[in-house]
């Protein structure tokens, strides 16, 4: 018997991907077909692009959220952090009359979200705390402190700068009826973001770091990483994500609402989670989240399509997440009970 | 193999270390040699993990003095440790079960050379060399989570050499190998000193310190007994020194009662990759022992009378009828308790006090209709349990974590013996007990052998089974090779027929 | 293998041979800790509001609202409790309670706008049906945690979305009216100036406890709590005791649900929103460790009554719902700081030495 179980093609588990990122593959074009057969409309660019911009926002909320889940914690403050980076860059810059553009008003939200997610990440590591509870504290003691303290009011103008973007399309088609399918630019950054996050996970020492941390935070420790300033880093890392978002969100909707995005965090958690991350920490993958966010976004807008009402929208996402998480924690169980009944040594010494 | 007088790499002189007011080293002293294997010796609680922690960095000593190759450490700091050379693998081996085996062996270096990046393509070639050099055969891909412990703790050692180790400092190795891995363990071990590596074998088995180590220091009780050359010591004196007593060859033994039907029949068991084709008889009245090196299926045995891990195949008899065990409750509803091996993690609940503890698995036979606890019978069998194992506590209200080893252990047994099992399987009842407990343990089963229980003791500790057993039963990777009885149960003769 | 099963990382204990009046006092201390400090905090609060402003905080009508406004509030936290007592957690319990309120009220209305005599005559029956929503939900719950293996925060957020779909659905998105009288007069009614309600509160807060001390199920639960492994080498089912607990879970949910009613006679989905985050605040004021195996039910109730004050006290010094919210984060955070600091000063006194015994991978 070998050490490790070679399946009989290796270029089969190659494309299986690490956490079974080709079976996700498979099941969001198996969605996909089965929509755009059911209802042929489905199938068009204008589907294709206005899904994509909706995964815009979720995909770099889940690129922060990942990397905490990775580290072993997971953190349910990001919509918190991200509407309140945005909206209080925008009401001040707004009180102000400055409009430093997209990516200056951009670096300002990323810098509130940096000093919120540090204090997510201080609390936790310095003193050893559950990552949701204190999360959930955080949630709410960001929300308060803005409606509070920053604003409760809806702006409906945001800087002129963000208006331009809103506006702006990587590419647009025009089909024989008239209508036109838009493809908006702000997609790029969040590839771009995707793609370096992907990049830092792989091939930085912070990215393996993250890994040993979920892994084994103890192994991590006695092998000399510093657990502390990683896992601070981390929480920095996802509130600054999370103001990227916001921003995001703020210049799509063309408006700065306190009381939006709190509320939906599920969407998010279920795309990282569907995207094969596991709550207890050491695996995920850019390409396995990005894959979760597109089906959930294609199972929201199909559902929209087929008219369903928002509430099933939520239920139908639940129940995603419930059978997706469900398969994996059982087929995990058949794979721990076929290993633990074979224990005899096997040849591992060359002569 | 004869010792070296080359200059040592580690010396560690008159350490002294208190947690709280308790000494766990007291005026301790060794010397490492590069290329030599140290056998640090002693039983639990010895002050082996303590000493070690202050060679690694982890601990600082309250007096005492570290050189290494020659020079007098200031404050060693863990990284200081790594860079110095010093590698300690832990009993859990310390890997990340979700990276691979190059990842793993890799990594710690690029983290001590303080790297901002991370190749795969690298760190494979860097790990495939150490593997190459050592002779073995690991795949490079594999997910460590997925190889068999011998293989996880090779991977280990790799890490350690990538590390540029000097000291290779390894705890309790051989405790989960089997005979045959514990051999490649060995075959590296060699191919290390040969290439003048340093290293410390922390231990409690005789045979790492005769078998493959140059020099033995030995620690009792914080306390440094003795450091010599391994050729000069032999299995008596090791275990004298060890323990503090002559090895005690004392037997008493119960009478059993050979009714037609043994209390317990156990014909063709077997779990593959565990155990095959185990059979034997347990009387009432008597006590069994099974015995073999840590792996060797003794543990799985027990576990599969238990329900824990079932049996594929093979029957078990109880007062001649067939009983099926596929879990827990099912053994237990046959009449069978068990003591686990770590009654940390599975036999105690530190939190709870001891009487909550004594009553824990018997809850449902001081049930009323409603499903409600009659408090007076739980309290009658609290108190019974606390006289009969006289246990010793202020009360049974206060927490069990407060409790000394022997005394927790006795909590676990009055657990047991609470729901009165016909058969009671014990594995390893006396580790990290003190002398006194261990004696009476040992004189308690012989009391409920004599009411007509049927005990299986599950020991290394050979003269332990001699004291207690009727016959001990030696197991080697997974099958029963030998049957001792009689005048043949004896320390030489089960030490002989283990390591065989 | 560790035990992940909560998300935080469990820290290892640890046994030695030192000092035993050091170790003793921790463990006796702990339990009564929590209690004392939650009756130092409701006392403290009280007397802060009062003196702040005692005619608006000392009024009786004051007072009265404290007591029928914490009842609905405290139940839930003693389900969290239960969740977080095997080291899990609930976050659909509002869904359910509102699932339930929902259940009672459409069928009740729908009775009695047929036949008003028999909807009266049958309100035990559905007040029950009620209940049965509640431990319909928490078998869900228990089965996808105990036996399907989710981890509770994913199966308990999914359900909690599946549970409050359903129950927008069926309310059309709307506020439904028309419950039992028999139950918004129970909330009228007072026995020596004490509000039925509150005394509901208090009695199954004295059922929970006795549940959990003195019956053979409730050990159980709290004994896989502190250790599941010994628990399952203790014979004891830990899959069915754990799914139980999820079932109660659901059970004192659907209570919640009937305290909805008896305070207000109408219910609707999206009820008591902000609940999830008030109810854990409580659970973990009150003395449950968050990583499982401890609790008191004395210590939910009085942490129940003190940020009830609180929410009371914010009103009377006019601070707004958000500034609640915030204290709320805030109070969370602050005690498990604390809870933390104190737990490490005392094993700052005792060696780190265990008595690791390794099985060979094979048995793990």
């Amino acid at each position: 018997m070998r050490n490790s179980i070679k399946l009989p093609f290796g270029s089969w588990s190659r494309l299986r991907g690490h956490n079974n990122e080709g079976i996700l593959a498979l099941v969001l074009f198996a969605l996909v077909g089965t929509i755009s057969y059911l209802n042929p409309v489905f199938f068009s660019f204008s589907t294709l692009f206005s899904t994509m911009r909706g995964s815009i926002v979720p995909l770099i909320f889940a690129l922060g959220v990942l990397i905490v889940i990775i580290s072993g914690g997971i953190d349910v403050s990001f919509a918190a952090i991200a509407i309140f980076s945005a909206y209080t860059t925008v009401k001040f810059l707004n009180d102000g009359a400055i409009d430093p553009g997209l990516l200056g008003i951009t670096l300002i939200a990323v810098l509130f979200g940096l000093v919120l997610g540090f204090f997510n990440g201080l609390v936790i590591s310095l003193f050893k705390l559950p990552t949701l509870i204190v999360t959930l504290g955080t949630q709410s003691l960001f929300k308060g402190i803005l409606l509070a303290y920053i604003g409760s009011r809806y702006i409906a103008n945001p800087p002129l700068s963000l208006d331009e973007v809103a506006k702006t399309n990587l590419v647009t088609i025009i089909g024989e009826d008239g209508r036109g399918a838009y493809l908006h630019v702000l997609v790029i950054p969040a590839i771009v973001l995707a793609l370096l996050i992907a990049w830092m996970l792989k091939r930085t020492m912070f990215g393996r770091a993250v890994y040993a941390i979920g892994g084994d935070s103890e192994a991590a420790r006695r092998a000399g990483f510093p657990v502390v300033r990683v896992q601070i880093f981390v929480y920095g890392l996802a509130g600054a994500l999370a103001a990227i978002a916001g921003v995001m969100h703020v210049t799509l909707g063309r408006n700065a609402n306190p009381q939006d995005l709190v509320g939906n965090e599920l969407d998010v958690i279920a795309a990282v989670v569907l995207g094969g991350a596991s709550v207890f920490g050491g695996r995920g993958s850019v390409l396995g989240t990005t894959l979760g966010v597109l089906i959930i976004q294609v199972i929201n807008n199909s559902l929209i399509l087929a008219g369903v009402p928002t509430a099933w929208q939520r239920a139908a996402v639940g129940i995603l997440l419930i059978v997706g998480v469900g398969i994996q924690a059982l087929s995990a169980k058949r794979k721990t009970h076929s290993r633990s009944t074979s224990s005899i040594a096997s040849k591992v010494l060359e002569d | 193999m004869t010792t070296n007088d080359l200059a040592p790499i580690i010396e560690v002189k008159n350490v002294v270390k208190s947690y709280g007011g308790v000494r766990a080293l007291d005026d301790v002293s060794m010397t490492l040699r590069p290329g030599n294997v140290h056998c640090l010796a002693g039983e639990n609680g010895c002050g082996k993990s303590t000493l070690i922690k202050i060679i690694s960095g982890v601990e600082q000593p309250d007096s005492g003095e570290i050189f290494i190759q020659g020079k007098l450490q200031g404050r060693l700091t863990p990284l200081g440790a790594i860079l110095a050379g010093i590698q300690v693998i832990y009993q859990d081996f310390s890997l990340f079960p979700n990276l691979t085996v190059a990842e793993n062996i890799t990594i710690t270096s690029q983290v001590a050379n303080r790297a901002s990046f991370f190749s795969p393509k690298k760190s494979k070639i860097d790990a495939q060399k150490i593997v190459k050099e050592l002779g073995l055969n690991l795949d490079m891909d594999a997910k460590v989570e997925s190889l068999s412990v011998s293989s996880k703790q090779l991977t280990a050692i790799c890490r350690a050499l990538v590390n540029d180790a000097k000291v290779i400092v390894m705890d309790e190795p051989t405790t989960a190998l089997t005979h045959t891995e514990v051999g490649y363990l060995f075959d590296v071990v060699k191919r290390l000193r040969e290439r003048g590596v340093a290293l410390v074998f922390v231990s409690h088995k005789l045979e790492e310190a005769l078998q493959v180590s140059q020099d033995v220091t030995i620690l009792r009780n914080g306390q440094h007994i003795i450091s010599g050359l391994a050729k000069d010591f032999d299995r008596e004196s090791l275990t004298m020194h060890i323990t503090g007593r002559q090895v005690n060859e004392s037997r008493e033994i119960t009478a059993p009662i050979m009714t037609v039907q043994p209390l317990l029949k156990v014909l063709n068991l077997t779990l593959g990759g565990a155990f095959e084709d185990v059979s034997f008889t347990v009387h009432r009245g008597e006590i069994l022992g099974i015995t073999g090196l840590l792996g060797s299926g003794r543990t799985e045995i027990a576990e599969a009378l238990f329900g824990v891990s079932p049996a594929r195949s093979g029957t078990i008899e109880v007062d001649g009828r067939p009983v099926s065990i596929r879990s827990i409750q099912d053994s237990q509803k046959v009449g069978i308790g068990y003591l686990p091996e770590d009654r940390l993690t599975q036999g105690l609940f530190q939190d709870k006090s001891v009487g909550d503890n004594l009553i824990a698995a018997s809850l449902d036979n001081h049930r009323n209709k409603w499903g409600f606890l009659i408090s007076n019978s739980v309290a009658r069998t609290i108190q019974e349990m606390f006289t009969r194992l006289r246990i010793k506590a202020p009360s049974s209200l206060v927490p069990v974590r407060s409790l000394s080893g022997g005394n927790a252990q006795r909590v676990v047994l009055g657990k047991l013996l609470a729901n009165h099992p016909r058969v009671l399987i014990l594995n390893g009842p006396t580790v990290g007990v003190d002398v006194g407990s261990k004696e009476q343990i040992l004189s308690l089963l012989r009391d409920e052998a004599n009411n007509g229980m049927g005990i299986i003791v599950i020991s290394d500790d050979s003269p332990e089974l001699v004291a207690v057993c009727n016959r001990v039963l030696i197991v080697r990777q997974g099958k029963i090779v030998d049957e001792l009885s009689g005048s043949n149960v004896s320390v030489s003769r089960i030490q002989d027929l283990t390591t065989a | 293998m560790k035990d992940k099963r909560n998300i935080a990382n469990p820290m290892k204990t640890v046994n030695n041979q030192a000092d035993s009046l050091v170790r003793g006092l921790i463990g006796r201390g702990k339990s009564n800790q929590g209690t004392a400090r939650m009756l130092l905090i409701l006392l403290a609060a009280f007397a802060f509001f009062t003196f702040l402003e005692p005619e608006i905080f000392l009024n009786p009508v004051n007072l009265s609202n404290i007591m029928i406004a914490s009842p609905e509030i405290g139940v839930l936290s003693i389900a969290m409790m239960l969740a977080m007592l095997t080291g899990g957690i609930d976050l659909s319990i509002v869904a359910i309670a509102n699932l339930s309120a929902i259940t009672i009220t459409t069928i009740y209305s729908e009775l009695a706008a047929v036949e008003q005599e028999q909807a009266t005559s049958l309100v035990l029956i559905i007040i029950i049906l009620g209940l049965l929503v509640g431990v319909g939900a928490g078998l869900l719950n228990g089965f996808l945690i105990s036996y399907v293996g989710i981890a509770p925060i994913l199966a308990t957020l999914g359900t909690m979305q599946i549970f409050n779909g359903i129950a927008i659905v069926w309310t059309g998105g709307k506020t439904l009216y028309g419950a039992p009288e028999q139950l918004s007069a129970m909330g009228k009614i007072g026995v020596l100036n004490v509000p039925v309600l509150f005394i509901a509160f208090v009695a199954i807060a004295i059922a929970v406890a006795t549940f959990l001390n003195k019956s053979s199920l409730g050990r159980k639960t709290q004994l896989l709590g502190t250790n599941s492994v010994a628990a399952t080498y203790s014979g004891i089912n830990t899959k069915l005791v754990l799914m139980m607990t999820y079932v109660i879970t659901g059970l004192l949910g659907g209570v919640a649900g009937i305290l909805f009613l008896v305070r207000n006679p109408t219910s609707s989905a999206d009820y008591g929103s902000s609940y999830v985050l008030l109810v854990i605040v409580v659970a973990v004021l009150g003395g449950t460790n968050p990583n499982g195996g401890f609790a008191t039910v004395a210590g939910v109730v009085l942490a129940t009554l003190a940020l009830q004050t609180l929410a009371s006290g914010f009103i009377a010094i006019r601070l707004s719902a958000y500034e609640y919210a915030i204290a709320q984060g805030s109070i969370l955070i602050l005690v498990m700081i604390l809870d933390q600091l104190s737990t490490i000063r005392k094993r700052k006194k005792l060696p780190q030495k265990s008595l690791k015994v390794k099985t060979k991978e094979a048995a793990s």
